[in-house]
Formats: structure tokens, sequence, C-alpha cells
């Protein structure tokens, strides 16, 4: 279980983060949502480790982020983080060369289910494909968590439905993943939880199925509330 | 093939628990013949691919249809629809009063009389059959 | 450790191609000038034309024998050495900043792949200084290996009976900035190359102080290379070497120099290990 617990942080004078506190659970898929600027981004890079926090703590399976880690938490940006000079074949390498938990298997398959071409360089990919590749990086680490970056954004609508698939599938079984988005409705019959970012903090923590079995709502119902009532 | 007709293109609405969405698109396969007693279905694994939904929710939604006795699971083997009858008459209704249900509800606002409103649904119905029966001639022909 | 080597190499091997560019520059304008002086100053002599007071470049610094030496060379050849050797100077100071700078330039910041390795983050910051560090020897040893094959084209060229021989201290002499990367007396050899890594060292800590900081980060940057600087130059510069009645002797003055440069090359290396580990932001 990745644990944060009341982070904050300040960003050019404002408070980015005000308190956020929650947990991402093995088997789930949960869903930080919130408007442009809120801090999503921010929160994402603090459990990596990106970026220094001003208090609180963030645990993964009760331990706080060191080298270790990286090989239980694979991260995926939400712009493609190789030298564009790199063939998409030497990444894959560089991946291989520093990752003990990588899988060469799960990387051809991935490869193969975007028809990535392994001799193209990183630097001519187009969005779209620069963000399959982006998930094949990700994906390709056997780790226990996952977190994305606003894995949809920007991408061309057959892309973004390929992508999607990647969530039904066995890849994602058993890990806990993380992902931001304002492409809610891509994501809606997909995630079993969300989270509503507002202000730096979360302000809504809810199972999907719940909300939809009690209250009869839907998550962009909910948005609607907390973000425009 | 006919495993996969209907189950890739369907659309989940947002506020209605997707699990229960599932169950239900089941139970319209079987009312409309695509699904059939004793027939197998594919895994949880499989259905949450072809349907681009959660695999836990695929997951719920077989143990819900496994609670309404729906589908039968033996051991390691594929879970398969159930063979029992009365189910799957019963199934039958319940989608047919659902139907007639959200039907009367909307029609009641309108004030007619029943007999002037089956005549037209019988009707309609008719019309309705004719058009399909020409769409799959005209896809026959092309 | 292993890991380490591998950012090691592929540091090197993504610089690999201006390398490459670089010494083939050293290479071709040396060949080149070699070649083309020592074949118009044989032709010179042959035709006869040293003996009658030819042009005036060719008599300053010969022998008495009229022979040409490989030193003669060099000393003529001075403008078309330095031109690659300066280059090579100019593109590794500036890839000191780039080395880090690249990694975040761009759209596809490769800093975050870097900082998310499973591998201790100073190991980034060491390897990007091995890096620098076999750039600068690379190319100096590069340098020196040429020297005995443009010896070997001058025989070539030159016949034997107009041969004089040479040093090789005098043929490093020739060019002054033969003589800056390659300092006969070992002393200088460590002064230049010592105050050279520290230099390094300091701008990598202030590159990493304006990364870990914001906005703010490029002022306290520039106030660190300041203090670094006006500690290094100051036993020196501030306290009287040349002064004869001055209050300290010059061997206490000097150990106060050493002392000032341990003082901040330590200071430097845990600055850039403790910020790139702590606080550094993408």
């Amino acid at each position: 279980m990745i644990k944060v617990v009341d982070i904050h942080k300040r960003y050019r004078g404002r408070s980015v983060l005000n308190g956020a506190s929650f947990t991402v659970e093995k088997g789930q898929i949960t869903c930080l949502i919130g408007i442009n600027g809120a801090g999503k981004s921010t929160v994402l890079k603090a459990i990596m480790g990106l970026t220094p926090l001003k208090s609180g703590s963030i645990l993964i399976d009760g331990q706080p982020i060191d080298k270790n880690l990286y090989e239980q938490v694979a991260f995926v940006p939400d712009h493609l983080t190789m030298p564009p000079g790199m063939k998409l074949s030497e990444g894959l390498q560089f991946m291989q060369d520093f990752y003990q938990s990588w899988n060469a298997n799960r990387a051809e398959e991935l490869m193969t289910f975007f028809s990535l071409d392994r001799t193209e360089r990183i630097g001519n990919l187009s969005k779209g494909t620069a963000a399959k590749f982006n998930l094949v990086l990700g994906l390709s680490q056997d780790t226990a968590y996952v977190l994305m970056d606003e894995p949809f954004s920007g991408i061309d609508m057959f892309s973004r439905g390929l992508i999607a698939e990647v969530f039904s599938s066995h890849l994602i079984e058993d890990r806990g993943v993380l992902l931001t988005t304002h492409e809610i409705g891509e994501v809606e019959h997909l995630i079993d939880r969300a989270l509503l970012m507002k202000d730096g903090a979360i302000c809504r923590d809810f199972q999907c199925e719940q909300i939809r079995s009690e209250e009869g709502k839907s998550i962009v119902d909910v948005m609607r509330e907390v973000y425009q009532g | 093939m006919k495993m996969n007709e209907g189950w890739t293109d369907v659309t989940f609405n947002g506020r209605d628990p997707v699990y229960l969405q599932v169950v239900r698109h089941f139970k319209e396969q079987l009312a409309t013949g695509r699904l059939e007693a004793g027939q197998i279905i594919p895994s949880r694994r499989e259905l949450g691919a072809m349907l681009k939904i959660n695999p836990n929710t695929a997951q719920k939604a077989y143990k819900e249809m496994e609670e309404q006795q729906l589908i039968v699971t033996e051991g390691n083997s594929p879970s398969r629809i159930t063979l029992d009858d009365n189910l799957l008459r019963s199934i039958r209704s319940e989608l047919i009063s659902e139907a007639v249900d959200a039907f009367v509800v909307s029609v009641r606002k309108i004030d007619v009389p029943v007999e002037e409103l089956l005549d037209i649904v019988k009707q309609k119905y008719l019309e309705r059959n004719e058009i399909e029966r020409q769409v799959q001639e005209g896809g026959d022909h092309a | 450790m292993n890991r380490y080597l591998k950012l090691v190499h592929m540091e090197v091997d993504r610089f690999k191609y201006i390398l490459a560019g670089l010494m083939s520059l050293t290479l071709i304008c040396q060949f080149g000038g070699v070649i083309w002086w020592t074949k118009s100053a044989v032709s010179n002599r042959e035709s006869g034309a040293w003996m009658n007071g030819g042009s005036m470049g060719y008599i300053l610094n010969s022998s008495t024998s009229g022979n040409l030496s490989f030193t003669h060379v060099l000393f003529n050849t001075q403008f078309i050495f330095m031109i690659p050797i300066l280059m090579s100077i100019g593109v590794i100071a500036i890839y000191v900043f780039l080395i880090w700078y690249r990694d975040w330039l761009g759209r596809n910041t490769f800093i975050y792949r870097l900082l998310t390795l499973p591998t201790a983050r100073r190991h980034i910051y060491f390897a990007k200084l091995t890096a620098i560090l076999i750039f600068i020897f690379g190319l100096v040893s590069f340098q020196l290996a040429l020297l005995p094959v443009e010896k070997l084209i001058f025989n070539l060229i030159v016949p034997s009976d107009m041969r004089d021989p040479s040093n090789i201290s005098n043929i490093i002499y020739a060019n002054p900035a033969l003589e800056m990367l390659i300092p006969w007396q070992f002393d200088s050899f460590l002064v230049y190359y010592v105050i050279g890594i520290i230099a390094v060292l300091v701008i990598f800590a202030a590159i990493l102080i304006e990364r870990s900081y914001g906005r703010l980060g490029i002022l306290y940057a520039i106030l660190y290379l300041g203090i670094s600087v006006f500690l290094l130059l100051f036993p020196m510069a501030g306290l009287g070497l040349d002064n004869v009645n001055g209050y300290l002797y010059p061997n206490e003055i000097f150990a106060i120099e050493l002392v000032m440069c341990v003082v901040v090359m330590t200071v430097s290396v845990w600055i850039g290990c403790r910020l790139i580990s702590k606080k550094i932001t993408v």
C-alpha cells in the first residue's frame, strides 16, 4: 500500500499541496482527479522523490522512497523521458540494464500490442506513439505499483482506446495503479476508486461502484458537485 | 465469431454500477438468444478485455451472476450459463417486465385508452421487424 | 558500482560524436599544418631560395646548418595547431554546464529517468564528473599520441640529410597551447589540472544549487560561485605573497591556499551529492 499522509508543499508562494492524505491499494485502480494546477502531477512526483516536500510523509509498503523502491514503483510521466537520439531498442536495453524488475517478454508483448517500430528514434515519435512507448517502459517493469501522469493527454482517439485496453488487461491486474487524468470519460468505467483534489487536498475519496449503487451518481456527477457547486 | 459478437460494442453509462450493467448485458444476450443455456462464457479476464472494463469489475459481475445462479462454475472448468430453464424463463420475464414498466411509466403521461395503445404497439412492433429484416437482407446482398 | 559504471558509459556514449569530431578536427588541422608547412620548407630549401634569403618565416629559429627540425615545424604552425585545442577547451567548458542542463531542456527531460533509477543519486553526480574527466584526459592523451605520428610524417617528408633532431620538451615548448596542456614541470601540471577539476566541482555544485532552489536558485548559485572564487584567490592574491615585508611566510600562504582548495573541493562535492539526493526538483 502507498500511504500518503498530510503532505505539504509550497511553490512560488502558493500552497500546491495542503495536507493531502490518501492510500493506494494493490489490485485497485485509483484515479486522482482535479482541475489544471490542482497539484496532481506534484503528488506523483513527490511519491517518486522527484520533488521535496515541506512536511508530511509518504510510505510505500511501510518504507520511505529510496533507490530500492524504484524497483517496486514504476512511473509513467506525462511525457517521454528518454534522450531523443536513442532508438526505441536502445531505450529498452537501457531499462533492462538498470532495472532488475525489467521483464523483457512483457516489453516485447507491449511493443507488438502497440505496433511500435524498434528502429525508430525517440525524438521522431509522434505524441501518440511516444505515449505508447512511455507505457511500455513503465509497464514492462514487474513492479507492485504503477503511477501514471495524464496517460491520455493530447492523444488521438484511437491511441487512447488502445491505451485504455491496457487497463483492462492482465498487465494491470494485482498491481496498485495511481493515475491522474483530465479525460475522465475515458476511464469512468475502468477505475475502482476516485480521489478528487481541490486546493491542494483530497476533498472526496470514494469507491466508484459504491457511489453508483448508493447514490446513483457517476464520477462526473460528483465532480460537478465538488468543482462547480 | 459468434462469441465476440455483442461483447465488444457495449457502452456503459456512468451512473449505474458497472458490474450490474454487465450482468444486465448477459441477461439481454440470453433473452435475444445470442447466449444459450449451458453455453461456455469467456473467463473474467477475457471479459474484462473485451468489454474494456477493470478486471475487478468483471470479477464482481461474475460473483453477482453466480449468486443469482445465472452462471455455474464447476471446479477449474470455465463457467457456463445455467441449464436451469425456470431461471432462464424468469430472466426473460424480468427483462420484458422491466421494459414494459419503463414504457408504461412514460406513456401514462399521455392519456390514451389501453386498446388504442395496444394496437399502436402491435403496429410499431411489426414495422420494426420489417425494417430489421430489410437491413439484414441488404446486408446479405452486400 | 556496477550501475555507476553503466552511467559513466552512458554519459561518454552520449558525447561520442562530439568527441570524435574534436579529435578529427585536431588531427586534420595538425596533420594538415605539418604536411603543408614541411613540404613548402623542404621545397624552399631544395630550390635554393633559402640560401638566397627567401621568405622571412623560414629564417626565424633556423639552425645554423639550415636543416629543419620538428620543433621548428611546430613553432611555425602554432596557429593552426591551436585552433582545435582552443575549440576543444571551449567545447568541454560549455559541456560542463550542458552535461546537466541537457537533461532538463527540451521535450524529453531525461533527468526524470535518471533520478528514478534504482541507484544511489550520488552515482549520477560522480558519473557526470568522471565523464568530464575522461573527456579532458582523453583529448590530452590523444594530442600527446598525435605528436610522434606528426614527427613521423615530418620524417617522411624531409630527407634525412636535411633533418636536425629535436627533443620532446623543446617540441612542447614550441607551441604555447601545447605547453599549457602538457606542462613539463610536475607542479605546474598539478596546478593547472587541479584548478581545472576544482572549477568543475564548483560549477557542478552551482548548477545543482540553481536546479534545487527555484527562482532564487540562480542567485544562490552565483553567490556560491563568488564565494568559492574569493576563497580560492584570496590567499594568493590578498595575503601579500609578493610583499617582502608581509606578515606571513610564502610557505604559510601556500599552505593556506592548499587548505582553501581542499575545503572548496570537499564542500562542493558534499553540496552536490546532498542536493541531488534530497533537494533537487524537476
